[in-house]
């Protein structure tokens, strides 16, 4: 009993950190993995659409909803995303597993530092 | 882009029709394939993406794998909106002094011995998406040195992307007109460093039959890319009819017996902070050099390898290196046998190149290169030469300035521009410290150093 108590308790303060450092992500390194990883594709800029969406206010939002971006997938559009910040860590782990049939060429970001940090930076883009 | 026999020094005037066996072979030697090559604004119209996404330093050709892949994509991606046109124009223009004025008769004709300001290059491109699967890079080009018009360069391509097993590909098919147009690294002749240098240059040694042939041949290419990685591609050439050189103004590289083949492979790393991509390449041809008498061709297989690396970063600091190696093996059945204009039937070229460049803010760059190219002896071949030989080497230093080309820079993504100063320094030329110019006077090699400056625009 003892055993499964320690073991309980190790995943609750996993979970707990996992949860702060992606509370904690750093905005500054954030647009720093956005131009290493999300910079040729997307812009930051509002209205400013490339090959994908414009991500400025992408927290928050449904997917497949930038009114002028016209390179959704189907799978996108019907995906009846909310682009919450846990949906968009889902999502930039593994793109395809989250929106399978989704147009985006990007085998994802391993690195749970690095996706905090620019989902930090994409929620300070308002 | 086109070769200009004529930029070299002590070469152009050994030129004449007397020695029909010479032509392709100094035109294969000392053509300056790599003059100005291009940045095309239209594709960043096309797909919404700055030119800072698909080139190092916002401007010119070196690409990031963005922009190996959108070439690979066949110039199709797009932002999603229609009503793109596929139409862009690109302007060169410099003034370049060399350490010694030239001799007469290496001077190129409407030009001075020194001191040469220009127009070199006007351009016209159509270059942009056709249909979901087909994309071209159509240029056209009036040189300000040479007075003319000339279809410049051609790569009409179709490529779709589909699964493999469960890997990705992309597959390709292009129609161009010269070997390594379609190469997507910055290796190779036509997209290597430096990415624009003068017709009054003295060029940078003498170069592989691959490099010399672009406008003058018409070629068939399939390519892959597999698992984003493994990158190969196969063409075939055979050299256009002089009425189809008339008709585009090109230099004529003889007729092929047979078809010239091409190959490539590469494997290449994207891991988005920086890349990496090694890689062979081949090109084997038997060339007529006069159409007037066919039967006898000269034999020319090229072997090379080379490799690159860029650190991408968050753009701020840019690095990259570029590095390649080529052998080309000759066999000259018909200008040693049949004109007697070479004292080997065989001869051997080696040629190496390395680049490195520092991009600051995709702003600010500083490149530098060497160039090397080595060959066998051969005194009637290389009558210039005072060993026989017709060994070139030197260094390439460069510095731009890249103003706009950015997500926010003023007139995006119409107003391009690169001011840039250029200085090229010998060590040898055609031999050694010392050759013999086009009025048969000994000049050294340091005599060709040259600076100059530029002026490279577009929209």
């Amino acid at each position: 009993m003892k055993k499964y108590s320690l073991w309980a308790a190790v995943f609750i303060a996993a979970v707990t950190l996992s949860q702060q450092s992606m509370a904690a992500g750093d905005p500054k390194k954030g647009k720093d993995v956005f131009a290493e990883e999300c910079g040729d594709c997307h812009s930051a800029a509002p209205g400013k659409n490339k090959k994908g969406p414009s991500l400025f206010g992408a927290i928050g939002r449904k997917a497949g909803a930038v009114p002028d971006f016209s390179g959704y997938s189907e799978a996108m559009k019907q995906s009846d995303i909310t682009w919450s910040a846990d949906k968009v860590d889902s999502y930039i782990a593994q793109p395809r597993k989250v929106v399978p049939g989704g147009k985006m060429k990007y085998d994802g970001l391993d690195d749970l530092a690095a996706r905090t940090d620019v989902i930090a930076y994409l929620s300070s883009l308002k | 882009m086109r070769a200009s026999s004529a930029k070299w020094p002590g070469i152009a005037g050994g030129l004449g029709l007397r020695i029909v066996g010479k032509i392709l072979y100094v035109t294969a030697l000392f053509g300056l394939s790599a003059s100005v090559a291009n940045a095309v604004p239209s594709y960043a119209r096309q797909t919404g993406s700055d030119c800072v996404s698909c080139h190092v330093g916002g401007y010119g050709p070196q690409l990031t794998p963005y922009g190996m892949n959108f070439k690979l994509g066949g110039y199709t991606d797009t932002d999603g909106k229609d009503m793109k046109i596929p139409l862009s124009a690109m302007l060169v223009a410099n003034w370049m002094r060399t350490s010694k004025d030239v001799a007469e008769a290496d001077k190129l004709e409407y030009f001075g011995t020194n001191n040469n300001a220009a127009v070199q290059e006007v351009s016209l491109f159509l270059a942009g998406r056709m249909t979901d699967n087909i994309g071209t890079f159509i240029q056209s080009t009036y040189s300000g040195v040479e007075k003319k018009w000339a279809l410049d360069q051609v790569d009409i391509r179709f490529a779709r992307s589909l699964k493999l097993g469960d890997k990705d590909a992309t597959l390709g098919l292009s129609l161009n007109n010269n070997p390594t147009l379609t190469d997507p690294f910055n290796t190779l002749a036509q997209w290597r460093f430096p990415y624009v240098s003068s017709d009054f240059n003295a060029g940078f040694g003498p170069t592989p039959l691959m490099e010399n042939l672009g406008g003058s041949v018409a070629g068939a290419n399939a390519y892959m890319l597999f698992d984003k990685n493994f990158y190969a591609e196969l063409g075939l050439y055979d050299t256009l009819s002089t009425t189809g050189l008339n008709m585009i103004n090109a230099g004529d590289a003889g007729k092929f017996k047979g078809v010239g083949t091409y190959w490539r492979l590469a494997y290449v790393k994207d891991m988005k902070r920086d890349n990496f991509n090694i890689g062979l390449v081949g090109f084997n041809a038997k060339v007529q050099p006069d159409r007037s008498d066919l039967g006898t061709a000269n034999d020319y297989r090229d072997l090379g390898i080379d490799a690159a690396y860029q650190f991408l970063g968050n753009r701020e600091h840019i690095f990259t290196v570029n590095a390649s190696y080529m052998k080309e093996w000759q066999t000259l059945n018909y200008t040693y046998s049949n004109l007697a204009e070479a004292d080997n039937l065989k001869n051997s070229l080696n040629q190496f190149r390395l680049a490195g460049s520092y991009h600051y803010n995709q702003t600010w760059g500083a490149t530098a290169g060497i160039f090397d190219s080595r060959g066998s002896t051969d005194s009637l071949l290389y009558g210039s030469s005072l060993n026989g030989r017709p060994n070139t080497s030197g260094y390439i230093l460069q510095g731009d300035w890249t103003p706009w080309g950015k997500e926010d820079s003023w007139g995006a993504p119409f107003a391009n521009v690169r001011l840039g100063v250029q200085y090229t320094g010998y060590n040898r030329f055609m031999g050694g410290s010392s050759y013999l110019d086009g009025d048969g006077n000994e000049r050294r090699a340091t005599d060709n150093n040259t600076v100059m400056l530029f002026l490279w625009t577009s929209i």
